[in-house]
């Protein structure tokens, strides 16, 4: 099937000869099987490079008009976004990368959806500003990322990343331009909620395309430009040691790592504090599949970082950090808390950017990989208590070889100082194996499972029912803002 | 040699990050200048990139992509700059550059590329020994008569098609900057073949083959231990093609590495001042793609351990020290860097072949990279590569820009 003529001739009209295109070695970009879970996406029917709002508006009202599905898409990973079904179109929209205005007095940022972490960082720095990358990379869409409520390594301090989304422009699945929170009364970008009630909620079912966003800032306690070191992929990038330091430190129970992180979060030091994934950190930090294997194989990490705490301490000012390493070497000891091996704290302190942009995260991928549900719960006890119960299941693939051998392998970040917490498991597994492509829905499904079973209920259809049903009210709304469901 | 079958596992891997459309993280410095591919630049389509050509290859292996009209000009328009490799690797385990290489290698073999102008290169080369079709016995017409050769040297200088027909001030310059530095060294004379980069670049494998077999057979036969070049298209083709044919028995330098051993011992004094704010243009084939390339032929096992282990080559340990040594040893020179440097380099267009088929492009690559140098506030590009300068001129001209271009041994044939 390809599209009809008239309607290929009538976006081409909206967007120009150049910015559209139903060649087969173009497409060719938007149907590779992804490495993990193996989907293979539908091939669309044309992709389309809208470059401004009303572009948008015009291509979506043609599918309404002529019922063609169609996605939205900025940068690609991991393959999300894409073509469901045959008959789609894309709309890539890559061209909408403009950083419209950085507002230093008020503290936010207005950008197109295709400016990358990469991009807008960068720029902020230069001025003082900064706001949370997520865990996905530089080259990913910020607009996306604050969207789709990315979860990053400072929650600890910085909230989640739904939190700093201000106003924004959407283009409804009917093809009408809305305009959200403070912007919807022209008064500006600077506030989420306008008159009336905030409309939030909607945006997590992807109905529609976000055009413009407001994204709030917080100042930058480093340097305006990032103090690179080295070629790749061996870069040391160390932040002023006076003001920014990192430590990991091993505690003899996961309740100990539990209690130093509220009574961090109670005294309200630190920028970064987390349990990360100790297999994790062992594939982020080697470059080759071999240099993981042999660091894994030396059992150095799983020695000392299964029931660790990794604390960024980041100050304005060398008295201020003296007064936060203090606090934190009383609440260490107190919870029975040593230093880990000098070596791998190491690792840290030479790759700050872990907690400014996370340069290197797209090696997670090298050996396979797999993310499994990310949960968020009311509090570090209750996550906690779900962490105790993670290699329950794990180990029923462990012992089948179908997973690497990493009981242990989630992190936990408190948010806000710990009035919430976010868990995330990783699993490993060997994507060429016979059984490769199946592992990671049947991970999922046994750590859904898992989480019903002991009373941890996840956000997913699975425990809609716990929820007043909530997943047949969002296909409610989505059925109401997209009547032709295109 | 490399097949696309060899680089299956790439084609399976990508996770389609974006990594090798846009500067490293480390490296970033703001909006502008974050990108790093030229096709996806210009062409701005996602097919337009390393993903998209490595899918594009995983299609026509697998039978599911047909050479359809636009096909080839698609594979052709990519300036094979690498970018995209030496990102990608800096964190995954994948070979984008090489897999392109073979993809165009397989459009050759299946009769359906190169491009007409890079089947040219191979008629010419057949007929001259080079790809202008220059007459092979005026390839040494450069050569001052006042230059001290010395026929037993172990060390030759390797001139190349472009500096030696296009570009000659460049070999002038080499062999000036050689004598002043004491260095015994010859020529090849007529057993001088071109190197082969052009018809490697474009898929004609086995063209190039025949061209490294001759100019092995001709450094074995007199002795060279040692190779000096001048350009960076045929340094990174005796580090990453050769080796695919055999292995090397003698070292390859670049003309900047050697000048930086002669400063550093003493053996040339820059003398003048030459007060000029420079920004230095890190050539794709000296810069990331510089490394030596070793085969590899064994086994990707469970979870990417690769049986034996591999020597990857990452751009880590690139020439790219040693101009910018050369640079701040000039007096009055003030050297300032481009945001896409070392090997985030931002390609010139030259390469791939892009300059034969895909003029325009090439052209407006060259400006964009023009217009990058132009934002440091720098007077002059520096380079050290023929094909730069080519490219570089070409734009210069075009655009009627104030920014000057020269050649990296200019500058210090003149402060001598």
């Amino acid at each position: 099937m390809s599209l009809p003529e008239h309607i290929y001739k009538m976006f081409e009209s909206v967007v120009g000869t150049e910015n559209i295109s139903d060649r087969q070695h173009v497409l060719a970009a938007y149907r590779h099987t992804s490495p993990q879970g193996g989907r293979r996406p539908a091939s669309p029917e044309a992709v389309i490079l809208p470059g401004s709002t009303e572009e948008v508006q015009a291509i979506v009202r043609i599918c309404n008009r002529f019922n063609i599905k169609y996605t939205a898409i900025t940068s690609l990973f991991g393959m999300g976004g894409l073509a469901n079904q045959p008959g789609m179109v894309i709309l890539s929209l890559r061209r909408m990368n403009r950083i419209l205005e950085i507002n230093e007095e008020d503290g936010y940022v207005v950008i197109e959806p295709a400016v990358r972490h990469v991009q807008l960082k960068p720029e902020l720095m230069k001025k003082g500003l900064s706001y949370p990358v997520p865990s996905v990379g530089p080259s990913c869409s910020v607009m996306a990322n604050f969207l789709g409520k990315g979860e990053h390594h400072i929650q600890h301090s910085y909230s989640k990343n739904n939190r700093y989304l201000l106003g924004y422009e959407w283009v409804t699945p009917t093809g009408e331009v809305l305009r959200v929170g403070s912007l919807s009364s022209d008064a500006g970008w600077f506030c989420p909620d306008g008159p009336g009630p905030s409309l939030g909620g909607l945006i997590q079912k992807g109905n529609g395309v976000f055009t413009k966003a407001a994204i709030a800032l917080d100042a930058w306690k480093g340097p305006a430009i990032m103090p690179t070191e080295g070629h790749s992929p061996s870069y040391k990038i160390r932040l002023p040691q006076d003001c920014h330091k990192v430590f990991i430190f091993k505690f003899p129970t996961l309740d100990k790592v539990r209690d130093a992180m509220i009574e961090m979060g109670k005294a309200e030091i630190g920028v970064g504090v987390l349990k990360f994934f100790y297999a994790t950190a062992a594939v982020m930090f080697t470059v080759s599949a071999n240099d993981f294997w042999e660091l894994w194989n030396s059992g150095l990490f799983q020695r000392e970082l299964p029931q660790a705490v990794w604390v960024y301490l980041a100050t304005w000012t060398p008295e201020e950090m003296e007064y936060e390493e203090r606090v934190m070497w009383d609440i260490v000891r107190e919870m029975g808390g040593e230093e880990i091996d000098e070596s791998i704290r190491k690792k840290w302190e030479d790759n700050m950017d872990f907690f400014i942009i996370v340069s290197f995260l797209q090696r997670v991928l090298k050996l396979g990989g797999g993310w499994a549900p990310i949960i968020h719960t009311e509090s570090l006890h209750h996550t906690f208590e779900i962490a105790k119960t993670i290699p329950e299941f794990f180990n029923e693939f462990i012992e089948k070889g179908l997973i690497l051998n990493a009981p242990y392998n989630y992190q936990i970040i408190p948010i806000e100082y710990g009035h919430g917490a976010h868990i995330e498991l990783l699993f490993f597994y060997d994507r060429t194996s016979p059984e490769g492509q199946k592992i990671p829905m049947e991970v999922m499904k046994k750590s859904m499972e898992n989480d019903i079973k002991h009373g941890h209920y996840s956000a997913t259809p699975m425990a809609g029912q716990q929820y007043s049903n909530f997943h047949v009210w969002a296909t409610k709304i989505k059925e109401t803002f997209e009547p032709e469901e295109v | 040699m490399d097949t696309l079958k060899d680089y299956i596992y790439t084609m399976e891997s990508c996770n389609h990050c974006g990594q090798c459309r846009f500067i490293l993280g480390p490296k970033m410095r703001g909006w502008e200048y974050a990108e790093i591919c030229p096709i996806y630049l210009r062409y701005k389509y996602d097919a337009y990139s390393g993903q998209g050509l490595i899918n594009i290859a995983q299609e026509l292996l697998e039978g599911t992509l047909d050479y359809e009209d636009g096909l080839i000009e698609h594979i052709y328009s990519c300036t094979t700059c690498g970018a995209c490799d030496i990102n990608c690797k800096s964190v995954r385990d994948m070979e984008v550059l090489d897999t392109i290489l073979a993809l165009r290698a397989k459009c050759v073999e299946d009769g359906q590329g190169p491009m007409p102008e890079h089947r040219e290169y191979a008629r010419l080369v057949e007929n001259s020994h080079n790809i202008y079709g220059r007459a092979h016995d005026h390839r040494f017409d450069w050569l001052p008569e006042d230059i001290a050769i010395s026929e037993r040297a172990e060390v030759v200088y390797f001139v190349g098609c472009t500096t030696s027909y296009l570009y000659p001030d460049i070999a002038r310059n080499t062999v000036k900057i050689l004598n002043a530095g004491g260095m015994d060294f010859k020529v090849m004379h007529a057993e001088e073949y071109c190197c082969g980069a052009p018809l490697w670049r474009t898929g004609q494998r086995e063209a190039a083959r025949k061209l490294a077999e001759h100019n092995l057979e001709a450094f074995r036969k007199q002795g060279i231990k040692t190779l000096i070049t001048s350009c960076s298209e045929c340094y990174g083709t005796f580090k990453g093609f050769y080796p695919r044919i055999a292995e090397l028995d003698f070292e390859v330098l670049h003309i900047t590495e050697v000048i930086q051993s002669m400063l550093k011992e003493g053996k040339l004094k820059p003398s003048k001042n030459l007060n000029m704010k420079v920004t230095y243009h890190d050539p794709c084939l000296l810069g990331r793609l510089s490394e030596l390339y070793v085969p590899w032929n064994g086994e990707i096992k469970a979870y990417g351990y690769h049986d034996p282990p591999k020597q990857w080559r990452r751009g880590t340990n690139g020439v790219y020290e040693a101009p910018r040594e050369i640079l701040r040893a000039i007096p009055g020179i003030e050297l300032v860097e481009m945001t896409r440097n070392e090997e985030n380099s931002f390609c010139c267009g030259g390469g791939g072949g892009v300059p034969a088929a895909f003029p325009d492009f090439a052209l407006w690559t060259a400006i964009e990279r023009l217009n990058e140098a132009r934002s440091t506030g720098a007077e002059a590009i520096i380079s050290s590569c023929p094909f730069c300068q080519s490219s570089f001129e070409k734009a210069i001209d075009s655009n009627q820009s104030t920014i000057h271009y020269h050649d990296l041994t200019e500058l210090v044939a003149r402060v001598l």
